[in-house]
C-alpha cells in the first residue's frame, strides 16, 4: 500500500512553502492553522484508512494536546514546575499519546470492539470529554482558556512566518517520517492488519498490541498538531476538543481520501480555505455544499477525491519505472 | 506424548451443544481427515483448537502444553496454524509480502523461494492477493501457514471451490507436507474422492461427537457411518 | 404520599421520554439490524417528522391528521434516500455511516434554509390535564405514551408473527438463500429503510407539540438513541426496550440530582460500558 508519488508530495511541501512570499500576513497566518489541521487529519487517515479503526472522537487528542500546551504555558496548574513553550510541546504529546493508549486499551482489550460499535464509543467518549471540559472551571468552561502564549521564535510575535514555517516543517517531517514507517515491516503489518485481523491473528501476531500502537501513535499526532495549533491561534476552547471537530475531520479525510495521508493532508487544508473563502457568500449553503460533496463522493469516489488521482499516477509511475 | 491431546472438550451456544465431548490424539507428523456432516461441529472444533473460541469445558494439549483458552496468537506462536474455509490472505498485499508476514520472523524458516516454487506461485510474487485467482488465492494460503514451519496445521475445506486438476495438486502437496515427518496435518473434507486420494486415517464427527475413527474402508464398511454420512453415495 | 406527589410525575415524564426514545430507537434498530446500515441522518427523519406537522398544522391541517401524515411523507423520504444513496452503498456498511452523516448535515442546512435557523412550535390538540390519585398530568403526554406503547408493540408483533417479519428475518439471516428461495431481498431492505424512516417520523410528530422544533433538534435524539441500540444488544427489538429505559431513563431521572453537564456524563459513561460488556460476551470469551 503505497501513499502520494514522491515528487507529489515534495512538489505540495515546496509549494506550501512558498506561499507566505505570494500571500500576505493574514492568509499565511490562518494557513499555518490549517496546515495543522492537516497533520491532525494524517493522525487519522494512519488510523482510520491504514489500519481501519473508524474512530468517531479523534478530537479528543487534538484537543487533549491543546489544553495540555495551553495550562502549561499559562501555568494553571501549579503542579507543572515549567512553562517553557518546548518542554510543554513534549508534555502535550506525551499526555495526548498516554490518553490514546488509555482509549486504545479500553477499546482493543480481549475480544476488543469494531465497526459501528467502536464509532459508537468513540463518539460517545469525544462527547463525554467534551461535557466535562465545558463544566471544568479550571480549564476556562465554555469560554476555553485565551492568551496563550505563542512559540518564541523571533522577536516580533506579530509576525506569522516563523510559526508557519515552523508547523510546514513539523507537518513535512511528520509525514516522510509516518511514510519511512509504513515503508517498513509495521506498515505491511498495518495493511494487514486492516484487509483481515483474524488471518494475522492466527499467524501469531497480537492483533491487540498492533492497535493499541498504531492508536496511540494516532493520538500523539494529533495531539502535537493540537499543542501547535493552540499556541498558534492562542486559545484553548471546548470546540477543539469534541464530536464537532471529530466529524470535521473525518469529513476531511473521507473526501480527501483516507488511506492516502498526503491526500488527508491536503484536503483538510483546501476545505479550510474554501470555507474561508465561501462561508460568508454561502452562508447555510456552503454547509450544505460540503454535506453533498461528502455524500456524494462517499458513494460515488469511495477512496477519495484526492487519493483516486494520486494513486491513479502512482500506479503508472511504478508502471514505467 | 502426542502432539494434540483433547479431552472431553465442549462448547456450548445457549443451548446448542455444538461440540459436545471431543476427545482425539494426534501424533506427531500424523495426517488425518476429520469428517462429518454439516453442522456436526468440525468447524467448531477447529475454532477452539486454534483459539477462536473458549471451550464450555474440557482440556486441550500441544505439544505437551496447555492450551485452554489462550488467545489465537498465542497459540500460533506456538506452531499451530490455520488454514480458513473461505482463503484468508491479505489482498492488499502482494503475494511475497503474505508469505513474508506469514513468516513471522525475518529469516524465515522456510525459503520463500522454495515455498513459491513448491506452490506454483513463483511468477506471481510481485502480484497483489486480491488479483490471484480462486486456487491460486488457497495455495498462497495454504503457503501462509507453512511458512513458519509449523509442528501442526488445520486445514478446513482445502479444496472447496477448486477445479478436478487444482484438488489433485492439493492433494499432492498435503501428501508432501506429511511424508516430510515434522508436520501433523488435520484437515476438514467432504469430498470422498479427494479423501480416497488422500489415504489417511479418518475420524467421523456427528451431532458434536467423534463417532468413530479408523482407515477410511473401515469407517465406510460402519453401519452407523453410512446411514448418517455417505448416504446414497457409497 | 407526598413524596409519590413529587415522584409520579417524573417517573411519567421519565416514561414518555423512554418511549420517544425507543420509537426512533426502533426505526434506527429497524435499519441496522435488517440491513447492517448505521444511519446517521435518523435525528434528521425525526426532525422531518416535527416539521410536517408544523407545517401541515400551520396550513389548517387538523393535528391528527398530521401526525398520520408524518410517517407517510418521512417515509416517501426515506424511499427516496434508500433508492439513490443506501443501495450504492449495500457491500460498504461502514461507509453507510459515512454517508449517512453527510445526508444529516445535508437534511440539516436544508431545514435551515427552507423553515429558517429559529425553533417554531405547535398547538397542543388539547391543554386537558387528568387527575388520578391526587396528580395531574397533562392528557396529551398520556396520549403521546399510549400511541408510542402501541406502534413498538405492533411493530414487534409485525416482525414477529407474521409474514412479512419471516421474509425480512430471512433476508438478514443469509440474503443468498432468502434470495434463492424467492425473496426479493431488494425489496425488504428498501421497505425496511422505509419502515424505519417512518418511525423517526411519527416520533418527531408526536414529540413535536412538546418540544421546541428547530433545524438541530435531531441529533439530540440520535445520540442516546444510537447508543440505546447497540447497548440493547444492536439487532433484537426486545433490546431496544431496554437500552432505551436504561439510557432515557437514566438521562431524564438523573437530571433531577446533578448538573445536567455530570448527568449527561454518567449516561454516557453507562453506555459505554454497557456496549463494551456486550460486545466482549458476543464475541464469546
Amino acid at each position: 500500500m503505497r501513499d502520494a508519488p514522491l515528487p507529489v508530495a515534495l512538489a505540495v511541501f515546496a509549494g506550501l512553502g512558498l506561499v507566505p512570499f505570494v500571500l500576505g500576513d493574514y492568509w499565511t497566518g490562518q494557513l499555518a492553522r490549517y496546515v495543522l489541521f492537516g497533520l491532525f487529519a494524517m493522525s487519522l487517515a494512519l488510523v482510520w484508512g491504514r489500519a481501519g479503526i473508524l474512530c468517531f472522537g479523534q478530537a479528543m487528542f487534538f484537543g487533549i494536546g491543546g489544553y495540555a500546551m495551553a495550562t502549561v504555558t499559562l501555568g494553571t496548574f501549579a503542579a507543572v514546575p515549567f512553562t517553557a513553550a518546548l518542554p510543554a510541546l513534549v508534555l502535550a504529546v506525551a499526555v495526548a499519546a498516554a490518553a490514546a493508549l488509555l482509549v486504545a486499551l479500553f477499546l482493543f482489550w480481549g475480544a476488543g470492539i469494531g465497526g459501528a460499535y467502536l464509532a459508537a464509543v468513540t463518539l460517545a467518549l469525544a462527547a463525554i470529554l467534551e461535557q466535562a471540559v465545558r463544566g471544568w472551571y479550571g480549564l476556562g468552561a465554555d469560554n476555553g482558556l485565551s492568551g496563550v502564549p505563542p512559540l518564541p521564535l523571533g522577536d516580533n510575535p506579530w509576525d506569522p512566518r516563523p510559526i508557519y514555517f515552523v508547523v510546514l516543517a513539523v507537518a513535512a517531517a511528520v509525514y516522510f517520517g509516518l511514510l519511512a514507517l509504513l515503508e517498513s515491516r509495521f506498515g505491511t503489518l498495518l495493511t494487514a492488519l486492516r484487509t483481515n485481523p483474524e488471518r494475522l491473528a492466527h499467524l501469531g501476531y497480537s492483533v491487540v498490541a498492533l492497535r493499541v500502537a498504531v492508536f496511540t501513535l494516532g493520538g500523539a499526532i494529533a495531539g502535537l498538531a493540537g499543542a501547535l495549533f493552540v499556541a498558534t491561534d492562542a486559545f484553548a476552547s471546548p470546540s477543539l476538543i469534541g464530536f464537532a471537530l471529530s466529524a470535521e475531520v473525518l469529513i476531511w479525510v473521507a473526501l480527501g481520501g483516507r488511506s492516502v495521508l498526503l491526500a488527508a493532508f491536503l484536503a483538510a487544508i483546501l476545505i479550510r480555505v474554501a470555507e474561508a473563502y465561501l462561508s460568508e457568500t454561502l452562508g447555510p449553503w456552503w454547509l450544505l455544499t460540503l454535506g453533498t460533496l461528502f455524500m456524494v463522493s462517499v458513494a460515488a469516489v469511495p477512496n477519495g477525491v484526492l487519493a483516486t488521482p494520486l494513486l491513479w499516477l502512482q500506479g503508472r509511475l511504478r508502471r514505467t519505472s | 506424548m502426542a502432539l494434540l491431546q483433547l479431552t472431553d472438550v465442549r462448547r456450548w451456544f445457549g443451548g446448542v451443544r455444538a461440540v459436545d465431548g471431543v476427545d482425539l490424539r494426534l501424533e506427531r507428523g500424523e495426517l488425518r481427515a476429520l469428517i462429518g456432516p454439516n453442522g456436526c461441529g468440525k468447524s467448531t472444533l477447529f475454532n477452539l483448537i486454534s483459539g477462536t473460541l473458549r471451550p464450555t469445558a474440557g482440556h486441550i494439549l500441544f505439544n505437551d502444553r496447555d492450551i485452554t483458552g489462550l488467545p489465537p496468537h498465542r497459540i500460533a506462536r506456538l506452531g499451530l496454524r490455520r488454514k480458513f474455509q473461505v482463503a484468508a490472505v491479505f489482498d492488499d498485499l502482494s503475494v511475497d509480502d503474505n508469505l513474508r508476514v506469514a513468516a513471522r520472523t525475518k529469516r524465515a524458516a522456510v525459503s520463500t523461494d522454495a515455498l513459491l516454487g513448491r506452490l506454483g506461485l513463483s511468477g506471481r510474487r510481485s502480484v497483489l492477493a486480491g488479483v490471484l485467482s480462486h486456487g491460486e488465492r488457497q495455495w498462497l494460503e495454504i503457503g501462509m501457514v507453512l511458512a513458519a514451519a509449523p509442528r501442526l496445521l488445520l486445514l478446513d475445506e482445502p479444496t472447496a471451490g477448486m477445479t478436478v486438476r487444482e484438488t489433485d495438486a492439493t492433494v499432492d502437496l498435503i501428501r508432501a507436507i506429511a511424508s516430510s515427518g515434522d508436520v501433523a496435518v488435520l484437515v476438514i473434507e467432504h469430498d470422498v474422492g479427494f479423501l480416497e486420494r488422500l489415504d489417511c486415517a479418518v475420524t467421523v464427527m456427528a451431532k458434536g461427537r467423534i463417532l468413530r475413527s479408523g482407515s477410511l474402508a473401515n469407517v465406510r464398511a460402519d453401519e452407523q457411518v453410512r446411514s448418517l454420512y455417505f448416504g446414497t453415495a457409497a | 404520599m407526598g413524596a409519590f406527589l413529587t415522584w409520579a410525575p417524573l417517573l411519567l415524564d421519565a416514561l414518555s421520554f423512554v418511549l420517544v426514545l425507543a420509537l426512533v430507537a426502533l426505526g434506527l434498530v429497524v435499519i441496522f439490524g435488517l440491513m447492517g446500515v448505521i444511519n446517521l441522518a435518523h435525528g434528521e427523519l425525526f426532525m422531518l417528522g416535527a416539521y410536517t406537522v408544523v407545517l401541515a398544522v400551520g396550513w389548517g391541517v387538523p393535528f391528527w391528521l398530521a401526525v398520520v401524515l408524518a410517517p407517510i411523507a418521512v417515509g416517501a423520504v426515506g424511499w427516496l434516500v434508500e433508492v439513490l444513496l443506501i443501495r450504492r452503498l449495500a457491500a460498504r456498511p461502514l461507509d453507510t455511516i459515512l454517508a449517512t452523516w453527510g445526508l444529516a448535515i445535508v437534511l440539516q442546512q436544508a431545514a435551515v434554509l427552507a423553515f429558517g435557523p429559529g425553533s417554531r412550535s405547535v398547538a397542543r390538540p388539547t391543554d386537558a390535564t387528568v387527575t388520578f390519585a391526587g396528580i395531574s398530568y397533562p392528557a396529551y403526554r398520556l396520549e403521546l405514551m399510549a400511541i408510542a406503547a402501541l406502534v413498538l408493540v405492533a411493530t414487534m408483533a409485525l416482525f414477529a408473527r407474521t409474514r412479512v417479519g419471516l421474509r425480512a428475518r430471512a433476508a438478514i439471516a443469509d440474503p443468498d438463500m432468502a434470495a434463492a428461495l424467492g425473496v426479493n431481498v431488494r425489496r425488504v431492505r428498501a421497505q425496511s429503510f422505509v419502515l424505519g424512516a417512518a418511525l423517526a417520523g411519527l416520533a418527531g410528530a408526536l414529540v413535536a407539540p412538546i418540544i421546541s422544533v428547530d433545524p438541530h433538534m435531531g441529533f439530540g435524539f440520535l445520540v442516546p438513541a444510537f447508543l440505546s441500540i447497540l447497548a440493547g444488544g444492536g439487532v433484537s427489538l426486545g433490546g431496544v426496550l431496554g437500552g432505551a429505559a436504561i439510557i432515557g431513563g437514566a438521562d431524564s431521572l438523573l437530571g433531577h440530582w446533578m448538573s445536567p453537564v455530570v448527568s449527561q456524563i454518567v449516561v454516557f459513561l453507562i453506555a459505554i460500558v454497557a456496549i463494551r460488556l456486550r460486545a466482549a460476551r458476543a464475541a464469546g470469551s
